[in-house]
């Protein structure tokens, strides 16, 4: 059997390798080229070394604070989404889970806003946002505090009943004598939760932070549709702010470009050690 | 033996499903015959999408060129267009709006001046010219100012002690404003006479948000870098200058404040994206609107089907009076609406193109495609049946025809247009919802235009 698959690995193997090569490999690689290069077109370039890099912190010369504000922003904006998803998604998944009436409604109506496009999503809750701001002669882009809670509230009631059915999954596959035994012992409702659960759920748990954390900082149509980086791109996450270089300023694109580098280490290197953390944290069945 | 075969047959399956999709682009734009040339234009105006290519089978049948026409999603052009530009088949005719944009693409642009086309331009001044070449030509051409609804305004002089006792008095900017202020103090006496029962505003609201800030980011703003431009002696007007000193943005905060001070509109949420000046204004509930040309075909053109009231003989179009020239002042016409030919393209197909081109401006077929896109193309060749029938246009051209000066698109020059709009819009809105200054207004101005014309002037 293994003697098989060894002979036959190039035939399953190949056209997904082929396929990732394409659709990944090359492009990345080509990106990270152009992040050194002057182009208006990707076939049109000049090799200008680390000039992009350059421009990134230093526009005409002065220190330009827009891309830093980005980052904090975007990293301020990911610890609060993934807090309050994580939590609340597992506490809804907790009670979902304990048999009341009417469960699956409940798992299919949390679950729903997950079906609807970010950009569709954000239009509509713009709309709430700014009939009720009205009334206080605000909008939900007055101040870059409004904007990022007008941003946490839509991505949480977005991604809280995907993450749910995660934890949900997780929930139901903790062996059930394990739970009878610690119950036998004597085991306190919080005792359970603490000690029983949370480390038997550390896989899923894993698995929903770094979706949130990755979400978190790829975030980009949600923040375009919603406040569009305003007040004066003091909302702007980081992959808008890519897209606002790459095509909003002329002969920008490789500063865009550059950025994108640099916002790819970023989200690797963290996701990266958030693995390790959680994973860590994991215990054998 | 057998399993080998299998499996040799499973790859080579798998290998054809993946290649496929790579191979299957080619083809399709060069069926046309050998050498003839094909043309590729890539389209700016999505509304247009179905009548461009109506034209481009009708040029095919007629002259047995292919042509192929894609169009950019609304507000995806510039990313559309720099994707196609890297393919193997890129457009031959693309779009381009300003000197910036000619910049940008100075190496994929030919040089137009010797095609006829460009001959038969009513004003060679309306051309994109960059790098001593003919960059690109209009293929439209748009008139803004301040869209007045005549029969509310009519009624007004009709009241007791109004400030102007006919429309044609409102000769400056001084007038402008005072009868805005009474029209928005008296609307309750307003409202009682016939054809002014919606009535609720003088100036349809000033919306702050993306779709609508661009009125006074991009054309409002037009008139105070015009007068500068012109007092600084430019030859180009919509070319620009490096530095700009906002001498005129006074006038422009006495317009502003009576585009917000004479509104229904709450002061503090213009950028909340849910006010609609179009439709106040169509439905009769403001008197004046900012806007242009283009704005005829949904508030007359199309009314029933946007639930709107006015009718062609309740409009008209009065310059946006600034205080500066008042009694010369006309309408603000000009275009960002420019053909330019892919220089990269083959010889055959660059042939193809300007012959495409021609026949647009020229033949009488070609002509007619042009009336049903709703271009209003600015050539010698358009008259007579072929002329627009815009009223806006005429209006536009009655006030050149009565002697005054065409006030022409200087913020074509505007450089990084998105980021020098955003900083102002951004100051703007600060200042009117009272968290900024009218400074911070003048320097997003002054300061960002120099900041930004460095940035896309550089090398």
């Amino acid at each position: 059997m293994e003697k098989a698959i060894k002979k036959y690995f190039p035939v399953f193997m190949i056209p997904t390798m082929v396929a990732f090569a394409i659709g990944f490999l090359v492009p990345f690689l080509y990106g990270l080229f152009l992040s050194f290069c002057k182009f208006t077109t990707v076939v049109d370039f000049k090799w200008i070394g680390l000039e992009n890099y350059k421009k990134i912190l230093f526009v005409n010369g002065k220190y330009d604070p827009s891309f830093i504000h980005s980052l904090w922003y975007t990293v301020a904006f990911t610890i609060v989404t993934m807090l309050i998803i994580n939590v609340v998604a597992f506490a809804i998944a907790f009670a979902l889970t304990k048999g009341i009436r009417g469960t699956n409604l409940f798992r299919t109506a949390f679950f729903l806003p997950n079906l609807i496009g970010g950009i569709v999503l954000s239009y509509i809750w713009l709309m709430i946002f700014n009939s009720v701001l009205q009334r206080y002669s605000k909008t939900i882009v007055s101040t870059a505090g409004s904007a990022f809670w007008g941003l946490v509230i839509v991505v949480c009631w977005q991604q809280i009943g995907y993450m749910m059915i995660i934890y949900i999954a997780g929930l139901q596959n903790i062996p059930t004598d394990v739970i009878e035994a610690a119950k036998i012992d004597g085991c306190s409702g919080w005792q359970m939760l603490k000690s029983i659960i949370l480390p038997m759920m550390m896989p899923t748990i894993t698995v929903c932070t770094f979706l949130t954390l990755t979400n978190g900082f790829k975030l980009f149509d949600q923040n375009l549709a919603l406040t569009g980086g305003k007040p004066g791109g003091n909302s702007e996450l980081l992959a808008l702010n890519i897209y606002n270089t790459f095509y909003g300023k002329t002969g920008w694109e490789g500063v865009g470009q550059a950025k994108a580098v640099i916002f790819f280490i970023i989200v690797a290197v963290i996701s990266v050690l958030q693995n390790k953390l959680t994973t860590r944290k994991e215990v054998q069945q | 033996m057998k399993k080998q075969l299998i499996s040799g047959i499973l790859l080579t399956a798998m290998a054809v499903t993946t290649f496929a999709g790579c191979g299957s682009s080619k083809g399709t734009t060069t069926s046309s015959k050998k050498g003839s040339g094909s043309v590729y234009l890539l389209n700016f105006k999505p509304e247009n999408d179905s009548e461009w290519q109506k034209v481009a089978k009708q040029y095919t049948k007629e002259k047995g060129v292919e042509v192929k026409v894609l169009t950019a999603a609304s507000g995806k052009y510039d990313s559309t267009l720099k994707s196609e530009m890297a393919k193997k088949n890129a457009p031959t005719i693309f779009n381009i709006g300003n000197a910036t944009a000619a910049k940008t693409w100075d190496k994929y642009t030919l040089d137009l001046s010797t095609i006829d086309a460009y001959k038969h331009l009513t004003d060679q001044s309306l051309a994109i010219k960059y790098n001593d070449k003919v960059a690109a030509i209009p293929n439209t051409f748009e008139t803004f100012g301040l869209i007045y609804n005549k029969t509310i305004l009519t009624a007004y002089t009709k009241l007791p002690n109004a400030v102007v006792s006919s429309v044609d008095d409102i000769k400056d900017q001084a007038t402008l404003i005072k009868v805005a202020d009474d029209i928005q103090k008296r609307i309750d006496e307003l409202k009682k006479q016939k054809g002014c029962e919606n009535l609720t505003e003088a100036f349809a609201s000033a919306g702050l948000d993306d779709g609508s800030s661009w009125r006074f980011s991009g054309h409002l703003v037009n008139l105070p870098l015009y007068y500068e431009f012109k007092d600084d002696g430019l030859t180009d007007i919509t070319a620009g200058q490096a530095e700009v000193t906002g001498k005129y943005l006074d006038n422009y905060k006495t317009i502003w404040d009576a585009y917000v001070r004479d509104s229904a509109a709450d002061s503090k949420t213009l950028d909340s994206g849910s006010l609609n000046a179009e439709s106040e204004f169509g439905t009769g509930q403001a008197v004046f609107y900012q806007n242009g040309s283009w704005e005829f075909d949904p508030l007359i053109t199309k009314a029933d089907e946007n639930g709107y009231t006015l009718k062609e003989s309740d409009v008209s179009m009065m310059p946006i009076y600034f205080g500066v020239d008042d009694a010369n002042q006309g309408l603000c016409s000009g275009t960002e609406n420019c053909w330019a030919v892919n220089s990269q393209a083959s010889k055959a197909d660059q042939k193809a193109s300007i012959d495409f081109i021609n026949w647009l401006i020229k033949d009488d077929e070609g002509k007619k495609d042009m009336n049903t896109l709703g271009l209003a193309a600015p050539y010698d060749t358009m008259t007579g049946d072929y002329e627009s029938s815009n009223p806006f246009l005429k209006a536009a051209n009655k006030y050149i025809s009565d002697g005054k000066t065409n006030i022409q698109w200087a913020f074509n020059a505007t450089p990084n247009v998105d980021d020098w709009r955003k900083g102002f819009v951004s100051a703007l809105t600060a200042y009117t919802n009272g968290s900024g200054t009218w400074d911070a207004v003048k320097d997003a101005f002054v300061n960002g235009w120099s900041e930004q014309w460095k940035l896309a002037h550089a090398e």
